[in-house]
């Protein structure tokens, strides 16, 4: 018997989410079938690669030194890695605005994201330093002030999702992410809770949560899998937003990136377990339902891009 | 050593202690009650004491205010013995003790339920049909020719009147029946237990005793018991009684008390907390109200669930809680309320309604007996909301049960404002939409000194529907009447302190709202996924009943709204009081519902929900109000 190929296509699609402007936007999302599944049907967009720029000066491995050398300001570094060939947008991160560390003000996270954004025409990511209040308000000041360039704030949390969407999506009109902790009813009642206070689906992207490959991945492997399939195949309308997944900050702290050779000289050099690890674990990510993962290193950007090209 | 003082409602106990001593543990060991229902983990902020003299190691706690840590209070689980100390342990803490208002059949609602359900057991042919009963007995008297001895006289003559061929004696009818036969001219009146195959003679008593045969039914729930005193002959209510159940002070529920069973001398504690303290004053107490001696209840029936049971014969309840959770029995047959230690009749049979699973006891089966919900085609739901809350499903040709934790919510536990159905108790609420300004109704007429379960759907629909809270249960709206602490957490006020006169304002908190979600959650949850067990959904419910002490003055369309029970037609709920103690009621009077009650329990399914994968997932779905899934609730979400 012949083999007749039934495609998968479904019937609902994926939000589409631009961020940025011009010629150097970029979309999330659109698709009417599983993630990398082009044999069924075209991929509307494929999924894009982000590079993770923090404002705190150390690096993981020497290779990233060496990338960001002689580039002293977030702006600087910013610049540096958006002229990197495959990198989508640029997720710029203020890790120094931690209260319970360098306590950077809000005023100079401004200032920086504002010299990012004259640095970068690529669309901009903002993620903030994972303390609820100083984010909710770091997000809606930077949204003001780069009010225009459509950037998504990563992210909202069930904590601070109100002064978020209010203050960075309904007042400035940019994207917000909403950040749940690798589980679809969480990630559904944010989304819930988020449009009831006016801001519509169509500007809200999912940072679902992520782990690293053998961090309890199977849970966000299948979080991400049933969020994508509620989508398209229930049109679930409260899950049809793109999803975002910062990868290489959960990669690079792991020991299997940070041990000395010292530590474990049978694993080899740790700039290539730690590359590796951001691959392996950002592969993962989009085979089942990222439509965007952000990276550091520019080894595994080209990689991952690599690998995309060649199945997309 | 510190000498440890704690005044109690105005008697004086004191103790040694070591320093560094927990003074929770302390108080245990000096038996002063203090209110613990979270077992002394310094969550629930309800072991208040104040310290008057001395000195104890315990730091500010977000339960309490600076003004209140100024004035002395502290958490009892929260403070070390550093030295001396005077405390005064406050009527609040010991209120598990205390006289609650008769929560059961006190009003007329609840006796019409109560003669409703009595009604319908009668139609289904349960009722009444005891098996113990008086039978006045004539002997001839014995003669120099006619010299066979008393018992078997009796005996002779009973198988003669009664044609029954095996004719038994208990040890005490034949130590009272010689002075009996004599004092009463060989005419007596027998108690009896007359079976088919047997009739056993319990009592001799003279033949003008006008004592009743009395039973007593107790419904023994893990916060509270309430029990009625029957004329077993007529079926009449002698007495009702209620009270709170001592074991509270071990833990609000059951996994807290079988970890404490578990340590030294815990399950002798534990026994006689609910024996010695709860059941027996209420047997006093019933027993003075109804003017007749305890030794004239020949029958006490009791249901419960498997760890009550369990703790009430002081049996090893660990496995219970473990995996692959196996209790010590389902069934109990020929105890005798004696075995326990309950001064009846010393032929007292003790029944328990039988148990079904680990977390699926006596109260249960014999609820779902009085349910009716097994004599009717059309698919109901039997929802007991109590400390924990246990589903039935079925009708007359299927059963399914399962449980889940629920915890104290509805029973005004986990709340801080929370209370029992007594008075005082806010136990409906509406609020206005625009000025958030609430309309309360309160037990008793009187001020409001706290929440009970009913009280706190209604705050939560309501708030829910004037868009004051969001689907999480945070508050969303500013207005008078919300607060923030200084760690942010809101709070709703609902009768200011200055109006009530009370220690403090009555308010529902983000973290109250956020414990009651995840109790309705529970049993939203528990209800989705036996209905997937089944592959039913919840369109095809057509009844729901529901009981347990939430108490008469729940709103059902209020419940739906914040998604605890399925969306369909209100009229297809009904409230049906105390349901187990319905049950102990039938049971006690009837053979009959004893039996139906037997065959219940080993017919009925068990669904054990940790062991169901999708559990977890439907549980997260279900704390959102009304639900994550939004089309699951269509009168809600319009």
């Amino acid at each position: 018997m012949p083999f007749v190929k039934k495609p998968q296509v479904c019937s609902a699609a994926i939000n589409e989410l631009t961020l940025g402007t011009g010629d150097k936007a970029t979309v999330l999302g659109g698709q009417n079938v599983f993630n990398l599944y082009a044999f069924d049907a075209p991929i509307a967009n494929r999924p894009k690669i982000g590079i993770d720029v923090s404002d705190a000066p150390e690096q993981p491995c020497p290779g990233l030194e060496a990338f960001y050398a002689g580039a002293g300001t977030l702006a600087e570094k910013a610049a540096r890695a958006a002229a990197l060939e495959h990198v989508d947008f640029v997720c710029i991160r203020f890790d120094l605005a931690d209260p319970n560390g360098a306590n950077k003000s809000v005023a100079d996270c401004v200032a920086d994201a504002k010299a990012v954004a004259d640095a970068v025409d690529k669309p901009i990511v903002v993620a903030g330093c994972k303390n609820a209040e100083k984010d909710a308000e770091l997000f809606a000041k930077v949204s003001e002030a780069l009010q225009g360039r459509n950037i998504l704030v990563l992210s909202a949390k069930e904590e601070n999702y109100k002064g978020i969407a209010a203050g960075a999506g309904l007042a400035y009109g940019q994207k917000v992410g909403a950040e749940s902790a690798v589980d679809i009813n969480l990630a559904k009642q944010l989304n819930v809770l988020i449009t009831q206070m006016g801001l519509q689906g169509q500007n809200i992207a999912m940072n679902i949560g992520s782990a690293a490959a053998g961090y309890g991945f199977e849970y966000v492997a299948s979080t991400l899998e049933r969020v994508k399939a509620a989508a398209l195949t229930q049109n679930d309308t409260t899950l049809q937003m793109p999803i975002i997944t910062p990868v290489g900050v959960e990669t690079w702290g792991v020991k299997e990136s940070t041990a000395p050779v010292s530590d474990a000289p049978e694993w080899g050099d740790p700039e290539e377990r730690g590359i590796d690890m951001e691959v392996e674990t950002a592969t993962a990510c989009l085979a089942y339902g990222s439509d965007a993962v952000i990276l550091r290193h520019p080894a595994s950007i080209e990689t991952v891009s690599q690998l995309l090209a060649a199945l997309l | 050593m510190a000498a440890i003082l704690f005044e109690v409602n105005g008697t004086t106990v004191e103790i040694a202690a070591n320093d560094g001593e927990n003074l929770l543990d302390v108080a245990r060991k000096a038996n002063v009650a203090i209110d613990a229902p979270c077992s002394g983990n310094g969550v629930c902020g309800k072991c208040r004491v104040r310290l008057l003299e001395g000195t104890l190691d315990s730091p500010e706690n977000r339960h309490l205010t600076r003004e209140e840590y100024e004035a002395g209070w502290r958490l009892a689980c929260c403070a070390k013995v550093v030295g001396d100390a005077r405390i005064e342990v406050p009527d609040i803490a010991s209120a598990y003790r205390s006289r609650m208002k008769m929560a059961d059949l006190s009003s007329p609602e609840e006796v019409a339920i109560f003669l409703n359900a009595e009604k319908q057991l009668a139609d289904a042919g349960m009722l009444p049909g005891s098996d113990l009963r008086f039978l006045t007995v004539r002997l001839s008297e014995p003669t120099v020719d006619d010299a066979m001895p008393d018992n078997e006289r009796l005996m002779r003559a009973i198988r003669a009147q009664t044609g029954c061929e095996r004719v038994e004696l208990s040890f005490r009818a034949l130590q009272r029946l010689a002075e009996t036969l004599r004092g009463s001219g060989f005419c007596i009146k027998c108690v009896v237990s007359a079976r088919p195959e047997i009739l056993r003679v319990l009592d001799v008593l003279p033949e003008d005793s006008a004592t009743p045969l009395a039973g007593i039914a107790l419904d023994l729930g893990t916060t509270s018991l309430a029990a009625l005193r029957v004329n077993l002959e007529t079926g009449a209510i002698l007495a009702k009684g209620s009270g709170g159940n001592g074991q509270i002070r071990f833990g609000a529920d059951v996994i807290n008390r079988m970890i404490e069973s578990s340590r030294p001398g815990g399950r002798k504690r534990l026994q006689d907390a609910v024996i010695v303290e709860s059941i027996r004053p209420l047997i006093e107490e019933l027993c003075a109200t109804a003017g007749v001696p305890q030794e004239n209840v020949y029958r006490m029936v009791l249901a419960g669930n498997t760890t009550m049971n369990h703790l009430l014969l002081g049996l090893f309840a660990d496995p219970i809680r473990m995996e692959p959770f196996v209790p010590s029995f389902f069934q109990t047959k020929g105890l005798l309320a004696r075995d326990i230690g309950l001064p009846l009749h010393p032929e007292a049979e003790l029944v328990l309604a039988p148990n079904i699973g680990s977390y699926v006891g006596g109260d249960i089966t014999a609820g779902t007996l009085s349910s009716m919900i097994w004599n009717r085609p059309e698919l109901s739901l039997f929802i007991d909301l109590g400390t924990n809350g246990e589903l039935v499903l079925g009708n007359n040709e299927f059963l399914m049960s399962c449980a889940c934790s629920a915890d104290p919510a509805f029973e005004g536990g986990d709340i801080s404002c929370g209370m029992r159905a007594t008075d005082g108790a806010i136990e409906a609420c509406t609020i206005d939409p625009v000025t958030l300004e609430p309309t309360l109704t309160v037990v008793g007429g009187c001020a409001p000194a706290g929440i009970c379960g009913s009280g706190i759907i209604d705050i939560i629909a309501e708030l829910f529907r004037a868009g004051a809270i969001n689907g999480k249960g945070k508050l969303v709206r500013e207005g008078d009447r919300i607060l923030h602490d200084e760690h942010g957490m809101g709070s709703y006020v609902l009768a200011w302190q200055s109006e009530t006169g009370g220690v403090k304002d009555v308010a529902i908190n983000e973290v109250d709202i956020d414990n009651f979600i995840r109790a309705k959650g529970a049993i939203y949850s528990a209800t989705a996924t036996m209905l997937a067990a089944l592959d039913m959904d919840a369109s095809m419910i057509e009844r729901v009943y529901v009981a347990g002490g939430i108490g008469s003055g729940i709103n059902m369309k209020n419940a739906v709204t914040i998604g605890m029970f399925p969306d369909i037609p209100i009229g297809q709920f009904s409230y049906i009081g105390n349901s187990s103690l319905t049950g102990a009621y039938a049971m006690l009077l009837s053979s009959l519902a004893q039996e139906k009650v037997e065959e219940l329990g080993s017919s009925m399914t068990y669904l054990e929900l940790s062991n169901v994968p999708g559990y977890m997932d439907a549980f997260v779905a279900a704390c959102f109000l009304p639900h994550t899934d939004a089309s699951l609730f269509p009168s809600v979400c319009v």
